[in-house]
């Protein structure tokens, strides 16, 4: 690592020797010990994108290209315009180093982070999601310890703020067996004014700047340096870089901030996160235009003794910083003062475009405020890994054991098994907006108490298909996570992501974040869905065990339904109904949880994804919809279109009896036919009556709909017209298989 | 003359707002939401103590609310005969403050629980159940982590009525299994001596309307409607 030094001082670097030189060079001098550290903070790989940012131009404009996009990527949140004038404040954000380290403390304070972002954009926080990864739990009480943990803090955190968690995703793999992937999400709900009164941006002089919150400590001192390596050895003595959550200050920080914003008087608003101070002062001022003069003398430490470089870097949570007006200082100041939060005016903007910190009256920082909010990039290589011709090519061994007892391993496997342990703890019904709670669909569904609007939102993808193939994975993930929201009756209308890769340094590494880009991008464009922010986690990567996390581009969508009858939910309703399965199947194996689980393999052909049939499909289901012809529907996703069966049987103990027989042409194997992951399906419960309308309807949009079976009372699902073998799956030893894998797991 | 009721926010009440919206859109009263410190009794006919981690659970769920000014106030209010509920962390305040009887410990599972559970009404008399039956079942949702209700007085409480609900299976009988946080004798929800105090682990403001409910029931609101009931009775 290279070392810096001014005036005796030593200090070292994540900085390249070319970044070192280019800073001497513009600021015709050395940099102060703290003006050293801020650079290191600001052109880390987790504050300047600089790996990224050449690729993520690929995708389009969502502020230019979509009217109802308010705010898009840069921004702390993406905002869209969801009509009768409310704004929806979204963002994802990865936490995985901290959590990785200390599950407990990183998990709360991600959502302790994502939290502040949505506030910043002057929205209430609504709703938490998270995606999240860990090693197999299976005879690992490592994983089991991070997962435990994360679980709690994110619980702890969430429920105390009063935000429910409403849903989220949950994988277990080998690669992520010391790189456990804490992806949190959360959604924000303001009318237009509020969130026109809370840019994150200083734009005029002479305006006070508060800061608000916690005080400021020694914890968390370089988390984003420690974000921007590997995991080594030495990570352990890098626990004190992660932070400690306080969600009580939060919760307080969530009234008092709002009710700010509701005087009228702030017109810009940061929240203090990775890099504190620096990042926070810098973006609002450099991004501004203005510059700002700050006395340290007035921020208010946790500890005595703490010097300039400390202070400017410390990530201590739960701190805000407001830009506000002179004339309503004293009423702002009144807000906090009720909610009895530590406040100081630290200093006030000015339009010297200089970004100046005093210690007493030393001049310990003085830098153009955007030499550290636009920082450069770094072109880096890319190389398709050679293994992959290899694992493309693997086959699927010759079926060992009989199709059923493959489908009980299935549903009891770790990926496919029922997640209640986890969203028990989670208070998913604070707000009262819950209206499809966890469990009861494919994605959250909250009502917008004084309108006729519901927003559904789900997040997710699939690593293992995006290991195989990361342009078409990727795709993949947004197909599915679509298909969370329409399976529900919801329009999906913007998306962020959180990109959570290896390190970009490596070009294997690089070329499967390239890849996975330039699918999101495509597909994104394609089907008119603006992608308004998103996060990117490079380094995932573990130098000790030699392991890369598998690519995991975590897709998040929020959607809208309009009016309580277009809700659509997942469960059998009756007896004597049709089971339609809409969508291509495909011999499609390849990264499925058919291969992992029965073959420990992880190769094979991995699904494609073709624009334009998963377009005809889901208008196809809106004109079903429209029609009122769907009781039920549930996307089809890992292990296949039996398990999405299954689920669908559970709540109301509704039976199923299928025939098969209808897919003799397509030349299928029973195995591909039943585990294939093909994208882009549904399966959906009509009336037999309308089986001849919904027909018409499938060769209008060229589609593929099979009538798989039907609804019935007799708790089982009947399998028939399989190419070798009939049988039959008790529906209560598979749902007491599906329910009882993470408890036994984690409470025994 | 309209029925006033205190929505009473301590730091960190998270249900505040639910409460608030139940009272003023639901039930169609008077309902303000007034900060803990600004509380004046006789401007309310009733309080609501809501939900939420007053003051972070910091050192034990409840107690310092349990010392909030907003407590004299509401000591007051009691003695004159007008209602007070408090909805889980508004039960573990009033334990604290000592106007319930009782303890809400640790789950027995050491885990925080959201689900919906059944109740049954065991004393209809209080000014909160006056519209149910003893015997009643209700559906409503629990999300806590420290509701274990322990009393080391439970003949008393037996003996003078004050045991309000218990936690039920779907065939209505308190069975260990129906108890979803090891409540002593499966007790839900306890009152005072003059039934115009309650304390309940679950959330009626999250049972008041049945978009809300997997059931479609709106048992919850039958509490805020009786408490209503008992304010205007005691008007004429």
């Amino acid at each position: 690592m290279p070392k810096v030094q001014t005036n005796g001082n030593e200090l070292n670097v994540g900085l390249t020797d070319k970044e070192i030189e280019q800073i001497k060079d513009e600021l015709k001098r050395d940099p102060s010990i703290t003006e050293w550290g801020m650079f290191d903070v600001m052109l880390s790989e987790h504050c300047s994108y600089k790996s990224s940012r050449p690729k993520l131009k690929l995708f389009e404009d969502a502020e230019k290209n979509y009217d109802y996009v308010l705010a898009g990527p840069g921004q702390d949140a993406g905002v869209i315009d969801i009509g009768d004038n409310y704004a929806l404040a979204f963002r994802i954000e990865s936490h995985n180093h901290p959590s990785a380290i200390e599950p407990y403390h990183g998990a709360a304070t991600g959502i302790g982070g994502i939290i502040r972002d949505i506030l910043c954009m002057g929205a209430r926080p609504i709703a938490l999601l998270d995606p999240l990864r860990f090693g197999p739990l299976k005879n690992n009480p490592h994983s089991q310890w991070l997962f435990k943990y994360v679980v709690k803090g994110i619980a702890d955190y969430g429920n105390c703020t009063g935000i429910p968690t409403i849903g989220g995703e949950v994988e277990f793999d080998k690669s992520f067996e010391s790189n456990c992937l804490v992806n949190v999400a959360c959604i924000g709900l303001g009318t237009i004014e509020d969130f026109n009164h809370a840019p994150s941006r200083a734009y005029n002089p002479r305006d006070y700047i508060i800061l608000m919150g916690g005080s400021t400590g020694r914890d968390g001192i370089h988390g984003v340096t420690f974000a921007s390596r590997t995991l080594t050895e030495m990570s352990e003595a890098d626990r004190p870089a992660v932070q400690i959550g306080d969600p009580f200050t939060k919760k307080l920080i969530i009234e008092a901030t709002l009710e700010a914003i509701k005087t009228g008087h702030i017109r810009g608003l940061k929240d203090l996160g990775g890099g504190g101070l620096s990042c926070a002062l810098s973006e609002l001022t450099g991004d501004g235009g203005t510059g700002a003069s700050v006395d340290m003398g007035k921020i208010f430490i946790r500890e005595p003794g703490m010097n300039s470089f400390e202070v400017m870097l410390s990530e201590s949570q739960e701190r805000m910083a407001f830009i506000v007006k002179p004339e309503g200082l004293e009423e702002v100041l009144n807000v906090f003062r009720k909610f009895e939060m530590a406040h100081a005016v630290i200093g006030r903007t000015d339009d010297t475009k200089i970004l100046k910190v005093y210690d007493g009256n030393n001049l310990v920082v003085n830098l153009p405020a955007n030499a550290l909010s636009d920082p450069p990039t770094i072109p880096r290589k890319e190389k398709r890994p050679d293994f992959l011709d290899d694992l493309l090519s693997q086959k699927t061994p010759k079926a060992l054991r009989k199709l059923d007892d493959i489908i009980y391993e299935l549903i009891a496997s770790e990926n496919i098994c029922s997640k209640e342990w986890i969203y028990r703890q989670y208070d998913h019904e604070v707000g009262i907006r819950s209206v499809l709670k966890c469990g009861e669909g494919d994605s959250g569904v909250l009502r917008v108490i004084g309108t006729n609007k519901f927003i559904s939102s789900s997040v997710g993808t699939n690593s293992k298909h995006c290991f195989l193939d990361p342009y078409n994975g990727s795709k993949g993930g947004i197909v599915e996570i679509c298909g969370n929201v329409i399976a529900n009756g919801a329009k999906p209308k913007a998306m962020v992501n959180c990109c959570n890769f290896g390190n970009p340094e490596i070009p294997e590494s690089f070329w499967y974040f390239s890849e996975s880009v330039k699918g999101m991008a495509d597909f994104c464009r394609e089907m008119r869905i603006p992608i308004v922010g998103g996060n990117v986690s490079f380094y995932n990567e573990d130098e000790v065990a030699k392991t890369v996390i598998k690519p995991t581009p975590v897709i998040m969508i929020v959607g809208i339904i309009e009016g309580e009858e277009n809700i659509i939910t997942l469960p059998f309703k009756d007896v004597g109904n049709d089971v339609l399965l809409i969508g291509d199947t495909q011999a499609e194996l390849g990264g499925s949880e058919y291969h992992s689980i029965i073959y420990d393999m992880e190769g094979g052909t991995p699904p494609k994804v073709n624009e334009k049939k998963i377009k005809l499909i889901w208008d196809f289901l809106f004109e079903l919809y429209e029609k009122n012809l769907v009781k039920s529907n549930h996307d089809v996703n890992k292990g296949g279109f039996i398990i999405t069966i299954a689920e669908m049987c559970f709540k109301n103990n509704i039976g199923a009896n299928l025939d098969l027989s209808s897919f003799k042409e397509e030349g299928l194997k029973d195995d591909e036919l039943l585990f294939s992951e093909s994208t882009g399906r549904f399966v959906i419960e009509t009336s037999k009556l309308d089986y001849d309308t919904i027909m018409d309807l499938s060769r209008k949009f060229k589609i593929s709909v099979k009538r798989i079976g039907t609804t019935q009372m007799e708790p089982l699902i009947h399998l028939k017209g399989l190419k070798t073998t009939n049988f039959t799956l008790n529906l209560k030893k598979m749902k007491q298989l599906y329910d009882s894998t993470i408890p036994n797991l984690m409470d025994k | 003359m309209s029925i006033k009721i205190a929505v009473i926010e301590f730091p960190a009440s998270n249900c505040d707002l639910d409460a608030l919206h139940v009272l003023n859109n639901v039930l169609n009263v008077e309902a303000s939401l007034v900060w803990h410190n600004q509380f004046k009794e006789k401007d309310y006919d009733g309080a609501v103590l809501p939900g939420g981690f007053s003051f972070g659970d910091y050192l034990r769920a409840g107690i310092i609310a349990a010392h909030s000014p907003a407590i004299d106030e509401a000591r007051i209010m009691l003695k004159d005969g007008r209602p007070i509920i408090g909805i889980c962390n508004g039960f573990q305040i009033l334990t604290e403050a000592q106007f319930l009887p009782g303890a809400l410990l640790r789950n027995e599972s050491l885990k925080f629980i959201c689900k919906w559970v059944n109740l049954r009404i065991e004393n209809n008399k209080t000014a909160f159940t006056n519209r149910m039956k003893i015997g009643d079942i209700i559906d409503i949702p629990i999300a806590h982590g420290e509701g274990r209700y322990f009393t080391d007085k439970l003949k008393e409480l037996v003996d003078n009525d004050q045991i309000v609900f218990r936690y039920i299976d779907e065939k209505g009988i308190a069975a260990s299994d129906a108890n979803p946080n090891g409540s002593m004798d499966n007790i839900a929800g306890v009152c005072n001596l003059e039934g115009n105090c309650l304390g309940l682990m679950p959330h009626p403001e999250r049972a008041s309307e049945s978009i809300l409910s997997p059931k479609g029931t709106t048992h919850g609101k039958l509490i805020f409607e009786s408490m209503i009931d008992f304010i205007k009775r005691r008007r004429k």
